[in-house]
């Protein structure tokens, strides 16, 4: 596969998970948008094994895993500190997060507050992806990536 | 680490594109060990050599 085919791929299922997403809000169903992610970055995380027109040789490997785990580094700290936060709402009264004194029928239980901890988390795995751009940024400057010579 | 690639490289009249080629890694990657800002994986120091013909020390200096 060529490597432009697969960022073609990737708009496709980008779109198909927005579908999904949508779908599973109408439907009341987070299923369908958890098994389709899941499904959706496997299938293209094969596709990126079949690319043929990249080089890729270890330095460059080296920059990825620098990169890598160095945001991992930071993310665990700060994914963990978050967690611990919410553990201490969830534990906060005797039997979990209070819920509101009058329901309506079809409002989901408990729902709300998940949701509103999953778009937070969706803002620091986005922070996390600037972050990672950012040492990748940073060691492929150290390993002269942009170096330019008097050949 | 100090190397002499570049030195070799003039003498068997090569470009850093056709080394890396010949290599199977990129130009930037010639060009940063070239420049020292990156020390190579020992095979990678090892093809160095074998292609130029020397031993290792001749190309690289641990300094």
């Amino acid at each position: 596969m060529k490597q432009n085919t697969f960022y073609l791929m990737l708009g496709i299922v980008g779109l198909i998970e927005v579908g999904l997403f949508w779908l599973s809000v109408v439907l009341h169903n987070p299923l369908i948008i958890t098994a389709g992610f899941i499904m959706g970055v496997g299938l293209l995380y094969v596709a990126r094994m079949t690319i043929t027109d990249i080089r890729e040789d270890e330095r460059a490997v080296l920059i990825s895993q620098k990169a890598g785990s160095r945001t991992l580094e930071v993310f665990w700290v700060l994914f963990f500190a978050v967690s611990l936060g919410s553990a201490v709402i969830g534990f906060g009264t005797p039997l979990g997060l209070p819920r509101p004194r009058e329901l309506p029928r079809d409002f989901p239980r408990d729902e709300p507050h998940l949701g509103y901890f999953g778009i937070f988390q969706m803002i620091m795995l986005c922070c996390i992806a600037f972050l990672y751009i950012g040492f990748r940024v940073y060691y492929a400057r150290k390993y002269g990536e942009w170096d330019t010579d008097e050949e | 680490m100090k190397n002499r690639i570049k030195v070799f490289r003039a003498m068997h009249d090569l470009t850093q594109e056709a080394l890396a080629q010949e290599l199977k890694v990129t130009r930037q990657t010639i060009l940063a060990i070239e420049k020292g800002k990156y020390d190579p994986s020992l095979e990678l120091a090892f093809k160095i050599a074998r292609f130029f013909g020397v031993s290792v020390e001749e190309v690289f200096i641990y300094d």
